[in-house]
């Protein structure tokens, strides 16, 4: 298994939920920009699991270095890399904040999962499991930069499951709502739209194994999202949202 | 939105309730600064201390200190973060052959925990408390600076955090010993005893158990006073199993928790309520003495197969009463408490006795001293300040003391038994609240 973005804990939630479950891996490819979590991640899933795993950095931010990836190989990939950035109060303004919130969602992101796509295409097997997010459903006043970059990674990976379809590779956009993690630590969350990691990583299991295309991993969010997204223009452009 | 990281919160017992800050990191460099950053912090395992211990103005949660760092599975020694809980210890270690030394009467507590309050169990007599299993831990002291902390490296710290309520610091993690076990399954006897005077006979004649506690019923008064079942246990052998346990005896089957679903209103626990589940708990079992072969998790956590069951104290919340009376003076005062509460008609729906070994005078500490201690739960009301006030009273008058994990109202003379812990950074509102009463 390959994990991009490493030391978020919905993506180490999901690892273990795979262990737990009694899925086999020889390696778990542990990509991250954050040696010290990830490092300690790979010698607590070696003590519960005896799982094997192999760190590898990956910095979105920096220049690639394709030559680290060559080596891996797996049939899924967990993608969890993300950056929240500030929103629109603070940050609409802010270049280097814009601009490293399209990067690290979108841009920067798009060659390194085409780098996997291309090999999993070529064994014609394998499933990318991408988080997005429902930030990228509709573009609301407080942090659209952000969910403008999610719309785009949305986009790519609907166009990339439609290329991908025959030629046997699986592809999972998941879309978190709410979740209880270090990123949203000490912000007023609803409970109701609330999910902690490991509740989250039950729900990509689950979306996982019954090949959905879509999932949230809330249900709750999908009837929240639908009437967001038709809410109609001239109405929703005077919300405070 | 800008984080505040203000939150309500609560520990076992509801009770108190706080609004303050809480924070958790993975990240020893980001502890670091938090600790830098801030006046009186104070750390928080799972917060199962019952009262105000791990509260204070800034609490740094261990949720996120949660990774296994090493098992060595020939010596039995784990080492993890001081997050991790018990039942995650005993998820891996049970499979493999290892049980913890010692377990309080829930798993759900973290590593930290255990060692912030030198937790015992059922086997203090035999074995101790928690500590004399710790090789080392890693803790942050005010300084912010981390001291690996050992009997032979920075012993004075290892000592003082030992039972020192997170008062010395914060654990980062720890490294301690496990023991062999054979089966996943506990011998276990139980046997009625119609008073006082039966039990304590009975806990003299088990001496050479490992494990033992008697559950009371303490709505009875007069020659029924003491009323209890003891329950005595030993790790069962392999070649000791009945056939249907011997296929599998280091895995148990995952069973349905059931959950409340929310708190109860308060009149769901009255005293008659109690009297009657007391009442059937007693003569559930119909024969004096019963001898059986269970898995560990029903003997040794029968509580914790309720998810959440504090709710049912409804939202006022309750309080554990744990004390500690030394043995020469033990029974007295026992039948004093009993009487106390049997009295006051503010029944417990749990009363546990269970007789403390000698202590470990190095891990001064400790809450444990050579005695008896029976702890009871009470729902907060308006009566209660009153009683716990009584109850105070025979401790003090018998010279025992109150564990402090489990406490939030008493007074602090029976509170104020740790050392070495003043310092201006690690600060909880329960030692803020003693010191200013003494
Ligand atoms: C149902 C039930 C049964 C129980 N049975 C027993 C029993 O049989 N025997 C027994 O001894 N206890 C028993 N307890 C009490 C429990 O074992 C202790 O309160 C334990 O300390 C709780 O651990 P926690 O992780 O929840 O810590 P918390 O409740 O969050 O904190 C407890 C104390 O430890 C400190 N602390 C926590 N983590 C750290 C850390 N990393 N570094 C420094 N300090 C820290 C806190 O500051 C606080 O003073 C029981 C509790 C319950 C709910």
């Amino acid at each position: 298994m390959i994990i991009l973005g490493s030391n978020s804990e919905v993506a180490q939630a999901f690892v273990e939920e795979c262990l737990a479950k009694g899925e086999k891996f020889q390696t778990i490819y542990l990509l991250s920009s954050n040696p010290e979590t990830t490092e300690k991640f790979a010698g607590h899933i070696q003590v519960k699991f005896f799982q094997h795993s192999e760190i590898i950095p990956l910095d979105l931010m920096n220049d690639i270095d394709y030559k680290t990836l060559e080596n891996i190989n797996s049939d899924v990939l967990f993608c969890a890399t993300g950056y929240l950035g500030l929103g629109t109060e603070e940050g609409l303004y802010d270049d280097e904040n814009t601009e490293r919130i399209i990067d690290v969602n979108y841009a920067k992101l798009v060659p390194v999962l085409n780098f996997f796509a291309k090999r999993m295409e070529s064994k014609r097997s394998g499933t990318m499991i991408v988080l997005s997010s429902v930030a990228g459903e509709r573009g609301r006043q407080s942090n659209f930069i952000y969910g403008s970059a999610k719309a785009a990674l949305t986009a790519y990976l609907s166009g990339l499951r439609n290329y991908l379809f025959d030629k046997k590779v699986h592809v999972l956009t998941v879309k978190p709502g709410f979740m209880d993690t270090k990123m949203t630590e000490g912000l007023p969350l609803n409970p109701a739209l609330t999910a902690g990691p490991k509740k989250a990583a039950e729900g990509i299991y689950k979306a996982f194994k019954n090949k959905k295309d879509v999932a949230y991993v809330l249900p709750i969010w999908a009837i929240v999202m639908f009437i967001i997204r038709n809410i109609p223009e001239f109405i929703f452009k005077k919300l405070k949202l | 939105m800008k984080p505040n990281f203000i939150q309500k919160v609560t520990n076992w017992g509801n009770f108190p309730v706080v609004e303050k800050e809480m924070k958790s990191e993975d990240s020893v460099s980001k502890i670091k600064q938090f600790v830098k950053d801030h006046n009186e912090v104070i750390a928080r395992g799972n917060g199962r201390c019952y009262g105000d211990a791990s509260l204070g103005e800034h609490i740094f949660s261990t949720k996120r200190l949660n990774k296994f760092i090493s098992f060595d599975r020939l010596n039995g020694v784990i080492e993890c973060e001081a997050g991790v809980l018990l039942s995650e210890v005993l998820d891996i270690s049970v499979p493999q052959g290892y049980f913890l030394y010692v377990t309080p009467g829930t798993k759900y507590i973290s590593v930290g925990g255990a060692i912030a309050s030198d937790v015992h169990g059922k086997n203090h007599h035999a074995e101790g408390c928690f500590s004399e299993y710790v090789i080392e831990f890693k803790l942050i002291d005010e300084n912010s600076e981390v001291l690996i902390c050992s009997r032979e490296e920075n012993a004075d710290k290892f000592w003082a955090t030992i039972g020192g309520m997170g008062l010395t610091g914060i654990i980062l993690s720890a490294k301690f010993k496990l023991k062999n076990i054979e089966s996943a399954y506990i011998k276990q006897e139980s046997i009625k005893a119609e008073n006082l005077d039966e039990v304590f006979r009975l806990f003299d004649e088990s001496e050479d158990w490992t494990y033992n506690v008697a559950w009371i019923d303490c709505f009875q008064k007069g020659k029924n006073l003491g009323r209890s079942i003891l329950m005595r246990g030993e790790h069962a052998l392999k070649a000791e199993l009945p056939v249907n346990l011997q296929k599998k005896t280091l895995k148990l089957k995952e069973k349905p928790k059931p959950k409340i679903p929310f708190y109860f209103p308060g009149f769901v626990l009255n005293s008659l309520s109690i009297k009657i589940f007391n009442f059937l708990y007693y003569n559930k079992q119909t024969k004096k003495q019963l001898n059986n072969f269970i898995d560990y998790e029903t003997f040794f956590y029968p509580l914790d197969v309720i998810n959440d069951w504090n709710k049912i104290y409804g939202k006022s919340g309750f309080i554990q009463y744990q004390m500690v009376i030394p043995k020469e003076n033990g029974k007295e005062g026992m039948r004093q408490i009993l009487d106390t509460i049997a009295k006051s008609g503010n029944g417990s729906f749990l009363a546990v006795l269970k007789l403390f070994g000698k202590n470990n005078p190095q891990a001064y500490n400790s809450f444990p001293v050579e005695g008896y201690t029976l702890a009871l739960d009470f729902k907060v009301n308006k009566g209660l300040r009153k009683l716990v006030d009584q109850l105070d009273t025979i401790v003090e008058n018998f010279g025992g003391r109150i564990y402090l994990t489990k406490d939030s109202m008493s007074r602090s003379s029976l509170t104020n038994y740790l050392q070495n812990v003043d310092s201006s950074k690690f600060v909880s509102l329960q030692h803020k609240r003693i010191i200013n009463n003494g």
